[in-house]
This record gives C-alpha cells, structure tokens and sequence, in this order.
C-alpha cells in the first residue's frame, strides 16, 4: 500500500515530498549517496532565458536557525539547460518540474515555449513570481496581483503541464495573489519563497551578503509559512505546496495540518542532501504506527480552537 | 562523497585556540584523494546552526582523519566540547587536491592562520615521497604555534609580533626563502589577504602557483551555488566546493 501517493492536478505523485528550487541544482550531479528516484519530484533551480553567472560574494551566512542568501539567479539558460540537462532526464523516474525565472513577462513566456518546443519528460513549471521585474519598476511582480494574473494568464495559454506558481511572501496580504493566480489557471501553488532579510557584520561594518538584502529561509522561517499556508488555503480550492523550514516529518505534518498537498524541503538538503528521503521513510513509518492509510486523510485537518 | 556519523578519536587543544580532532572514518577514508580536500562538519542535532563547518584535512592516517580547527565562534566553540567516544557528523571528501608537479619545481609551502592545515597535510605527503620543500607558517604570536622554527629543515615560522621565528607575516618569511631557491613553486592557504599578497609577488617574479581558498559555504555539494570565487580571466566565478578549494594561483580573483 503506498500511503504517501499524492495527486495534484493530471499528475500522480509517489510522495508528496518534493526538493525546492535552487536547493538541489537541476538534480543531475548529485552526490553518489543519493538516490533521488525516491522522491516525490524534483524542482530545478530557477532557469532563466539567459545564462546567468550570480552575484558576487558573499552569497550565503548562516543565522539563528537560518541562513541568508543572494545567489542572484546563477544558471546555465535555457539552450543549455534544454542541449545539455533535459536529456539527463530520460534516464531517471523522478518528475522534474522545471522552475523558470524571468526579468519580463516576455522572459517567462520565452523560455516556456522553449521547453514546450522539444519534447521532454517534464511534468510541469514552477513560476517564480518573487525575483525582480524591470517593467515592473526592478520590483517583484508577486507583490502585484494585475500582473501576477496577466503572466500566469499567458503562461497557462502555452502549456498543458502542470503550472505550480510560486509566491514571495514579501507581501502585504498573500491571499490576494493567491486568489489572483488560482483565476489565472495555475494548478497549484507553491508557497513561500525566501523572507526577505539582512545581516550586519560589525567588525566590518558591512552587510553580511553582497547584495545587502537577501532572502531568509530554513527553520527560521517555518512559522511565517505556516501560516501564510493556512491563510492561502481559505481562499483557494487548487493545492498548496508548502515551503519554509521544513527539516523533519514533524514539520511535513504541520503543513500538511495547515493546508498544503504536498511540500518541498530546501535548506534543509544542504545539511543532507538526503534530507528528503529521509523524511519520506519517517513520515511512512509515522503513517504505518497511527494507522492512517493515506497521508491525504491529514490535509487541512486542523483543529482550531474556534 | 559521504556523509558519516565518525567517532571521535582525539579532540586537544594544541595552541592558543588552535585544536585538533581526530576521528576515525572508513568511509572518507576510502575516498580520500589527497591534500587540500576538506569535509565539512556538524555539531549540533538541533537546527540553531543548520549549516555544517568546511574544515580542511591534516592527515589521513589509515581511517583516521585529522583536522586542525580554530576557535572563532559558536561552533568551533562547540567542537571543542566533543570528547573521545563522541561522534560527529561529517560529510566528505569533499573538493580537489593540490597538484605537485615536484620533478619541474622545488615546492614551497606557506600556511598562514586556519589555513595550515592543508599544508601540513601536503607536506607530510611530499616529505614521505622523499621530496626536500620549505614550508613557511605564519600566526600572530608564538601562542598560536605548535611547531619548531627550524631554518636549517627548512621550516620558517613567522610571528606577527616576533615572539617566535620571522618577525612579519609569511610574505616576509617567502621573501627570505625565494633568495635561497631556484625554480620554486608556492602551495598556500590562508586568508584572502594572505594569498592577495602572494600573488601580487608571484606575479611580479612569474612563479607559479596553486592556493587552497576559502568562501563561505552552506552545503559543499554544489547545490547552494554560495561558495564562488571570482575567475581571473572573465567575470564569472568558480565554485570552491566543486571546482576547488585548490586553483591556480592565476586563476583566481581577490577583490
Ligand atoms: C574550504 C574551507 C576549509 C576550511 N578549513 C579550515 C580549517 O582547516 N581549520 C579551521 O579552523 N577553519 C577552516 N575553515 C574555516 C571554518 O569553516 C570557519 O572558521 C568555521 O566555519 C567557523 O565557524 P564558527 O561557528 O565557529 O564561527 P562563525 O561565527 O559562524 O563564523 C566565523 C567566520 O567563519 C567563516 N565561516 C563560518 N561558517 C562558514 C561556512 N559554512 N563556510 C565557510 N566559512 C564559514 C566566516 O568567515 C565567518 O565570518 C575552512 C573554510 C573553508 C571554506
Ligand atoms: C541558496 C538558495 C537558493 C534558492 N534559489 C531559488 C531559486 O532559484 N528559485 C526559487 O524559486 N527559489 C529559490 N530558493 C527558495 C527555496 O526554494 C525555498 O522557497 C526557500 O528556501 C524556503 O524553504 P526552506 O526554508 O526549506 O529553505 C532558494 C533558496 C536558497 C536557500
């Protein structure tokens, strides 16, 4: 019996444990320990129409139960990532679900038809609404829900894939970008992004991170999700991947109590790169000792004090 | 590369702030490849310090590996507390080695602060294959030292203050020894300025190079992307954790 069989979408799943973009490269070139057919999916780092080399250092620190980091988007590009990386992806069963990045809504739609162009084994996008837009005033377009709608709209005309949006949490009310990309035809939503964060090295008087501003994630973070979680599935009826702080199977329920479908470990893969599998053998075992036969019976299944 | 619960063999203070633990690893052991690769520890099973600790290898002894760690904050702090029969949670090897090409040059190794670790590492590899260097380490003061001053071996301690050896930093001491070699190639680790500094001069006279360097990293298996270093001939950046810790010493870029 697999428990752990997860729907979103036309999709089925193995498990409902998925690694988040940017925390475990394009899943090629992974240590030798990994076996990465057990997971649910696997989410590319963020591709982008162009080759992008990144910011300069330094790019991450470590915080109280955290880290900050400004990676600034570093990939191969599109052409390379389709040439050299999508054909990696024949030989393996896990689903790939490629996450794209764009500085344009042109951007977004470029590289989406790219992929749509050559025939692949990809099961679906995730869009990264939370980087830096020019039209958009050098501002994230997922702080906007007009625009946020209006990219997702095109977007949804090109593919028939799974179309996952990813959501900043940067926001001044979450739901409402929520709502404005479930209207759009996205298939799910993944959420949250990095917190926006900084850190001060006194010594030097300087920012911790090139960039001044980064993006706070790891356990730190787990509450704001959480909740941000909770909030988004009282308004929407597609599924919710829950992202944020999620290092064990303890927190895996928590998300799964809040709302979400599914989830997506980051930070926690650079600690162990098998941190995923290892929560899916906990979160089976924990399904086996309480008898519960589906590990779809604990979705939203929070019980509030009112 | 692998992830292993070690245990804990020997963890003593050697200088002022300067420890060495050993551990015993049969796993990184095996896939040991030589000086200058690292493994990148753990010390706690809670998260308040979620990224684990690049440290490079001393020595590799049969499955026994040291490291030679200093204590800056809270969690060099916390390795200092494990005891023998502990264990700790390593993942590694991790990186390339440095690559001595000892036929063509007569080696000259500088370790400066942290970063004499990989060196010490190297040198016992050369001097157990019967290759005569010069190795040069420098600190601020004679407390921060565990070794014997000792020109007529060939191993130059500098001291910032002078309390021991050169007085100066090891530009100092390498300034010296150049005098005494022909054709020499450096093999260094130390801070940024350190390795800035060496390579002004290595420039300068053309005498090849390769440094071990250092970036601050969160997972050491590629996967963050934090860990770069600028590349010298255009403006994109290596990894340290897969393309290093060791380069060509005209590969790379100081800022
Ligand atoms: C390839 C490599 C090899 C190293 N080898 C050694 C060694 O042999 N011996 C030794 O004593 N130290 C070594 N270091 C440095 C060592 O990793 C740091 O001193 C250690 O992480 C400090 O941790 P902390 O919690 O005590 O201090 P913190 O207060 O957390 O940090 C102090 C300083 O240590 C550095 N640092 C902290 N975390 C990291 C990280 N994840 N990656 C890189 N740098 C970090 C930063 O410069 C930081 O400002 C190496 C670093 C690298 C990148
Ligand atoms: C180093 C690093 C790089 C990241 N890169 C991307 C990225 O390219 N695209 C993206 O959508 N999210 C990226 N993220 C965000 C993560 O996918 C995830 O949403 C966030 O880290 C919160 O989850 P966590 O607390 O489990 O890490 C990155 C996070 C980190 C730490």
């Amino acid at each position: 019996m697999n428990r752990l069989k997860c729907s979103i979408g036309s999709i089925e799943f193995n498990n409902p444990i998925f690694t988040a973009s940017g925390t475990f490269g394009y899943g090629n070139d992974l240590p030798e320990f990994v076996d990465m057919s057990r997971l649910g999916a696997i989410v590319t780092k963020s591709i982008t129409y162009e080759p992008r080399v990144g910011n300069p250092p330094p790019r991450v620190v470590e915080t109280p139960s955290g880290m900050l980091n400004s990676i600034g988007l570093a990939n191969v590009g599109i052409r390379i990532f389709i040439k050299d990386i999508i054909p990696l992806y024949e030989n393996i069963d896990t689903k790939i679900i490629v996450n794209i990045a764009g500085s344009t809504n042109g951007e977004y739609i470029k590289v989406l038809k790219e992929l749509e162009s050559v025939s692949t084994d990809i099961v679906g996008y995730e869009i990264n609404i939370s980087c830096p837009n020019v039209e958009f005033g050098g501002m994230e377009l997922g702080v906007d829900a007009k625009l946020s709608n209006k990219l997702i709209t095109e977007l949804r005309k090109h593919t028939e894939k799974l179309l996952f949006v990813k959501l900043t949490p940067n926001v001044t009310d979450i739901t409402i970008i929520a709502k404005a990309v479930e209207d759009a035809g996205a298939d799910a939503i993944s959420a949250i992004n990095t917190v926006v964060g900084m850190g001060i090295d006194i010594g030097k008087r300087k920012p911790t991170i090139y960039k001044t501003y980064a993006g706070l994630s790891g356990p730190a973070i787990k509450p704001i999700a959480l909740a941000m979680i909770h909030k988004i599935s009282k308004v929407v009826s597609i599924p919710i991947i829950g992202i944020g702080g999620i290092v064990n199977y303890k927190n895996v329920i928590e998300f799964l109590l809040a709302g979400a479908t599914a989830v997506q470990i980051g930070t926690a893969n650079f600690r162990n790169p098998n941190a995923g599998i290892v929560i899916i053998d906990e979160l089976n075992k924990y399904l086996k000792e309480n008898g519960i036969s589906r590990y779809s019976e604990l979705i939203g299944k929070l019980d509030l004090y009112e | 590369m692998i992830i292993d619960k070690s245990d804990i063999i020997e963890n003593t203070q050697i200088a002022e702030g300067i420890w060495r633990m050993v551990f015993k690893s049969v796993e990184i052991a095996d896939r040991y490849l030589g000086a200058g690769q690292f493994v990148s520890v753990l010390t706690d099973d809670n998260w308040e310090h979620p990224i684990r600790r690049p440290m490079s290898i001393a020595d590799v002894n049969e499955d026994k590996i040291s490291i030679i760690y200093k204590v800056f904050g809270s969690v060099t702090q916390a390795l200092t507390k494990l005891k023998s029969k502990d264990y700790i949670d390593v993942l590694g090897p991790i990186g390339n080695t440095f690559n001595v090409d000892y036929d063509t040059f007569y080696p000259i190794l500088i370790g400066g602060g942290i970063g004499l670790s990989p060196i010490l590492n190297l040198s016992k590899c050369l001097v157990q294959k019967g290759i005569s260097i010069t190795t040069i380490i420098g600190a601020k003061t004679s407390k921060e030292h565990f070794l014997q001053h000792n020109p007529n071996k060939n191993m130059f301690l500098s001291t910032d203050d002078g309390t021991i050896g050169i007085n100066g930093t090891v530009i100092d001491a390498l300034n010296i020894v150049l005098k005494g070699v022909k054709n020499p190639k450096i093999f260094a680790c130390g801070p940024e300025p350190m390795l800035f500094s060496i390579q002004k001069i290595l420039e300068e006279k053309s005498i090849p190079a390769q440094f071990s360097v250092e970036s601050y990293m969160a997972c050491g298996v590629g996967f963050c992307q934090g860990c770069v270093i600028p590349k010298k001939q255009n403006n994109e950046y290596y990894l340290v954790c897969k393309d290093g810790p060791v380069f060509e010493a005209n590969e790379v870029k100081f800022e």
